[in-house]
């Protein structure tokens, strides 16, 4: 079956975020109000087949492992779904 | 003494370490394209170079820390041997593991690209015991990220097993430490070691401070001098 995957990887807590902080005060000086903390990271999407979503989940996190992530400084989240 | 330079898609300090190495040691330097699985002959030395490995596409060296060559680079420093991280190169050290931390982005957001001093903290390791410890010496910088980050309880046992052999400072009063980072590196720190003392990652470019005409100094020369002098004291010319 081919699965739609998606990868969400963002900063932890207490890492510099020196992206966000230079958008925020971006966003700040274009008047927008209220902003407490603004954070960057990055989606990594893809295509691939596995047998059901669990396995197509698993091999995703292994990948996060492996590559798209570096854990000591950032963390991620990963949703699946049947690819239409 | 045989040196091994690792060429990244995207290395671009390679031919400047090969220069400084060669021309300073009068040895052969090979450079080895990171497809290879091993390298040519055994090396005493493997350097990564500086240079946008993969553009510094997911992090910087992130990619390269993942090629092909990096199994004989594994293998090479735990046999002892040494290991040297120039920039890009100490960024892909990170991401190997064999160093501790990650570089982030520089506090500025911008590209810090100038002359910066560092001052040697720590001469208990294969690459600086021939250097003064407090010496304060002078090495380019070129990076945008350079800030070395280690969660704070690592930091301290870092700094407390004296593994941090360099350090930004001011070259008028000797002091080091966060405040002369012009990166926002934690503790000031510009280059680490391994506990071994055989893996070094630096921020700073001793190969751009080797040729003195080409106007970055030549505080480097001294450097891969100190490299030489561990080897010879090995026996190994």
């Amino acid at each position: 079956m081919l699965f739609h995957a998606e990868a969400v990887i963002t900063p932890r807590e207490g890492v510099l975020d020196t992206q966000g902080k230079a958008v925020e005060k971006t966003l700040a000086s274009l008047g927008y109000k209220g902003l407490n903390e603004v954070r960057v990271g990055r989606i990594v999407t893809m295509r691939l087949e596995a047998r059901d979503e669990g396995e197509a989940a698993e091999a995703v996190k292994n990948m996060c492992q492996d590559l798209l992530a570096n854990d000591l400084i950032e963390t991620y989240k990963i949703s699946v779904r049947e690819a239409q | 003494m045989k040196t091994a330079v690792v060429v990244f898609p995207g290395s671009n300090c390679d031919r400047d370490v090969q220069r400084a190495v060669s021309e300073t040691l009068k040895c052969s330097v090979d450079m080895v394209w990171h497809e290879e699985r091993d390298f040519p002959s055994a090396p005493d030395l493997v350097i990564l170079p500086g240079g946008f490995s993969y553009g510094d596409y997911l992090r910087s060296g992130a990619m390269a820390a993942r090629s092909p060559i990096i199994g004989a680079v594994r293998k090479h420093a735990a046999e002892g041997r040494l290991l040297l991280g120039i920039c890009n190169g100490f960024q892909v050290l990170t991401e190997t593991k064999l160093l501790p931390g990650a570089l982030l982005a520089n506090t500025t957001t911008t590209f810090i690209c100038r002359k910066c001093h560092i001052r040697v903290e720590s001469t208990d390791n294969r690459f600086t015991s021939g250097l003064k410890k407090g010496e304060v010496v002078q090495y380019p910088i070129a990076h945008h990220e350079g800030l070395y980050f280690l969660p704070p309880a690592e930091l301290k046992a870092l700094e407390e097993a004296g593994r941090v052999v360099f350090r930004y400072a001011d070259p008028e009063t000797g002091e080091a430490g966060a405040e002369y980072a012009p990166n926002g590196s934690l503790n000031g720190i510009a280059g680490i070691c391994n506990e071994a003392g055989n893996i070094l990652g630096l921020m700073p470019h001793p190969e751009r401070a080797t040729v003195a005409h080409l106007n970055g100094g030549s505080d480097g020369g001294a450097f891969w001098l100190s490299i030489a002098d561990d080897f010879a004291k090995r026996g190994i010319l």
